[in-house]
């Protein structure tokens, strides 16, 4: 099991600015779409989950990585990301439970989350403390034909209990 | 010559009758001179949306403005402005919202939208980086907000788009109906989502690619860490983050500002049970906030409904919440949650239909209404059946709704009937705040550029009542004090400039103006490490007046004059009957003097000078105005 980046659904705001701060901090500049935390959105449900990498104790991203780009690091227990040997196939992404992995829209490469070397960005960015270091892993028991994609299944899925405690207490 | 940072550097021009598409280079003249948003919008509707143009009508231009900082990481700074001629008050429309539609467009590679024409039939525009896409909305035309919302975002299967909708009030032609962003954050004022209906376009679908890039990274950085520090220990930051502007409700009515029982009454008995204070207790759940916000203060509800149904919602903010209590002697928090929720389903501004409504109410509380013009209806103070039921009318154009559906103005128009009663200025009808309490709103909402709106100049500091702040500011103490005359016109004007500024700037007025952390000098140092231009304070002093000016010429160019810079009678004769506020009435026209005074503008007409208008470069004004015959001194 790895320490990786956890989220709680009901103080996240939605805000994305783990995303713009995490794309800055490792690429310069401000985009969700280059960013390694992704928050899904749905305001329909009023959904705000952000998802993060699980570093998953069996990495099927790793595993089907056909050129070992991806691999366990041992030292921190991260999957990580060999910059040379990939070749931006693409595997990984459709390979990841939680819908979570996507391409860098320019280099083709998978955005994984590094904990930013130890000190990560978005936990310190986070307005409402809705980021956190932590070993538990989210369930992979989620809707598979979801329209709106994996990601915003595993959102659903975890925002069904508290959707419920809330419809409970409504008056 | 240099990049230009933080900018898409596109507009995109759509022309819905010819179905097409054209991108323009956006001009660094323009960035200097108007920022973005509503700057850029207010250039673009003098330049290309003439006197005599018909709000409804092909000729009329839909503009959808972001500006230079949307994108970024800079916090509370990603908002829009909707512009285009107004149907409702037929002069310029424009109207501010937030969300997480201006960060998309920027990512999607446009600064500005504009829509022009109109198609022949429903659609809605999908954009992305590399295509605009006309679709068909046959299947959605005539759908509520929240339907067709779901149904656009099953249709493309991509969470991450932004749509702007409008709902059904907006197609069957009702004045009022505002843009959606995200579902609950409208631009609902003025009637911008009528005009977007009228050209049949029942939504815009933004979904980008791309980033924003800012020119000096470490000094921006530093800027934000900032803000960030001053954010986090301000003394507004949890009372905001808890209850948004809902708390203004029970703080108010302390000060007996608020617009009971249709301006009737500053203070009323019951409004601790509709409170923000017992919303967050009773129904909030949780914080929700824009793009890149740090205040993340809308707020997600639980309520039952009447049909003892369980409802998800979101965002109310002060307007809707008094307009549905308080303005129409409603003391039930949970149906007036019900029925702001189906205000903003249909798609229509909840301060206009507050107006409409409580004004009916007023009518009939008087005896001007007979009952068989309201098919039924029972109007007394506080009936929310009625409510409820003349809300969907209005909506539809049915019944009595009908007539209101145009609005205050027109509806004591075409009844013959309660025009002492009407409250609106320049036919935009008056938000939740008696003027004979607040004196600098007051002679805000009778000078604002789209007609009765505090958020033009939001002089929220004259509730600090300290003279020595209005002494240092204005060197005059009443300045601050919000039943003070003397110094109101130096306090509007001055937060006038500020507004235009923050609304071209996009960023949120919360942070900029009322918890007052965006100052001049912060804003030319985050304009020049955004953008990569040398921005002094000067310049950016003059951008926010340079504004003022061009809506002001607008307004005269469609006839506007000092004659209709004014309140509706009973805010200048009635004294307040009750409150803290008891016995004051408005003295507009000294502050009013006041004011042109500071301006430059003609006391007598209340046009621009010559002087002032060259002074800020807007030498084509003075000669568009003078071509026109408009007497310029």
């Amino acid at each position: 099991m790895a320490l990786h980046i956890g989220a709680d659904p009901t103080r996240c705001a939605g805000c994305r600015y783990c995303e713009l701060w995490c794309s800055y901090r490792h690429e310069g500049i401000f985009s969700p779409y280059f960013s390694r935390i992704k928050v899904v959105r749905n305001d329909a449900l009023r959904i705000d989950f952000p998802l993060t990498c699980q570093h998953c104790e069996d990495a099927p991203c790793a595993k089907i990585c056909p050129t070992n780009a991806l691999y366990r690091d041992m030292n921190s227990g991260l999957v990580k990301l060999v910059d040379e040997l990939c070749m931006g196939c693409g595997s990984c992404v459709i390979a990841c439970p939680y819908g979570y992995l996507s391409l860098h829209p320019i280099s083709s490469k998978p955005l994984i989350c590094d904990l930013c070397g130890g000190s990560p960005e978005c936990i310190k960015r986070c307005p409402t403390g809705a980021l956190f270091l932590t070993y538990e892993v989210l369930s992979r028991d989620i809707e598979e034909d979801d329209p709106l994609g994996r990601d915003h299944a595993v959102a659903v899925a975890e925002t069904k209990k508290i959707r419920k405690m809330w419809v409970a207490r409504s008056e | 010559m240099s990049r230009l940072y933080g900018y898409a550097g596109k507009i995109l021009r759509i022309d819905l009758s010819r179905r097409e598409v054209k991108y323009e280079e956006l001009s660094k003249d323009l960035v200097k001179r108007y920022v973005g948003g509503r700057g850029f919008n207010v250039r673009r509707l003098y330049n290309e949306v003439p006197p005599g143009t018909d709000p409804l009508g092909p000729e009329n231009k839909l503009m959808i403005a972001t500006g230079p900082v949307a994108g970024t990481g800079f916090p509370l700074g990603t908002r829009v402005n909707v512009s285009a001629k107004s149907p409702l008050t037929g002069i310029l429309g424009d109207s501010n919202a937030g969300g997480h539609f201006g960060s998309e467009m920027k990512y999607a590679g446009v600064d500005q939208i504009i829509l022009e024409g109109e198609s022949p039939k429903p659609v809605y525009i999908y954009i992305t980086n590399k295509t605009v896409e006309f679709r068909d909305a046959e299947g959605i035309w005539g759908q509520r907000i929240s339907k067709a919302y779901d149904q656009i975002l099953r249709e493309i299967r991509d969470h991450r788009a932004q749509i702007a909708l409008v709902g059904p009030a907006a197609e069957n032609g009702v004045l009022f109906g505002g843009v959606f962003f995200n579902m609950i954050r409208p631009a609902a004022r003025t009637g911008m989502g009528t005009v977007m209906a009228s050209k049949k376009v029942k939504a815009i679908v933004v979904r980008g690619e791309g980033f924003v890039e800012v020119a000096k990274p470490g000094e921006f950085k530093a800027l934000v860490d900032e803000i960030e520090r001053e954010v986090y220990t301000h003394e507004q930051y949890w009372p905001r983050r808890i209850m948004g502007t809902t708390r203004i409700l029970l703080a108010g009515n302390k000060i007996g500002m608020l617009p009971g029982f249709h301006f009737t009454k500053g203070e009323v008995d019951f409004a601790f049970e509709v409170s923000g204070e017992i919303m967050a207790v009773k129904y909030n759940v949780r914080t929700r906030g824009c793009f890149s916000c740090v205040v993340p203060c809308s707020r997600v509800y639980v309520f039952k409904d009447s049909s003892g149904l369980s409802k998800v919602s979101e965002g109310l903010e002060y307007e809707a919440l008094a307009g549905m209590t308080v303005r129409i002697g409603n003391r039930d928090l949970r149906k007036a949650l019900e029925a702001v929720d189906l205000v903003n389903d249909l798609g229509m501004d909840v301060i206009t239909t507050s107006e409409v409504i409580s004004w009916a109410m007023e009518l009939y509380q008087r005896g001007d209404l007979r009952d068989d013009e309201l098919g039924g209806l029972k109007l007394e103070w506080g009936n929310m059946d009625s409510v409820l039921e003349l809300i969907k009318q209005i909506a539809y154009k049915q019944g009595f709704g009908s007539i209101l559906s145009e609005g205050v103005a027109r509806a004591a128009e075409k009844l013959g009937r309660g025009k002492d009663i009407a409250f609106h200025v320049k036919k935009l009808e008056m938000i939740q705040a008696d003027p004979r309490a607040l004196k600098g709103y007051g002679l805000g909402f009778a000078v604002a550029s789209r007609g009765a709106d505090h958020l033009r100049s939001e002089p929220f500091i004259e509730l600090s009542d300290d003279p020595e702040l209005g002494r240092k500011m204005f060197g005059e103490p009443e300045a601050t004090m919000r039943l003070g005359v003397r110094g109101k016109g130096k306090l509007v004007a001055y937060y006038e400039n500020i507004c235009a500024l923050v609304d071209s700037l996009e960023v949120c007025k919360n942070l900029a103006e009322n918890m007052n952390i965006l100052d001049y000098e912060k804003t030319a140092r985050l304009l020049t490490a955004i953008t990569g231009l040398s921005f002094t304070i000067d310049e950016v002093r003059d951008i926010g007046e340079r504004i003022i000016n061009l809506e002001r010429a607008y307004l005269v160019r469609e006839g506007i004059r000092r004659k209709d810079d004014t309140l509706p009678k009973r805010f200048l004769k009635e004294p307040m009957p009750n409150g803290r506020s008891k016995g004051h009435i408005i003295e507009l026209q000294q502050m009013l003097d006041e004011y042109y005074e500071v301006r430059g503008w003609d006391i007598k007409t209340g046009i621009p000078k010559e002087s002032v208008l060259k002074r800020l470069g807007l030498d084509d004004v003075v000669q568009d105005l003078k071509r026109r015959g408009v007497e310029l001194t």
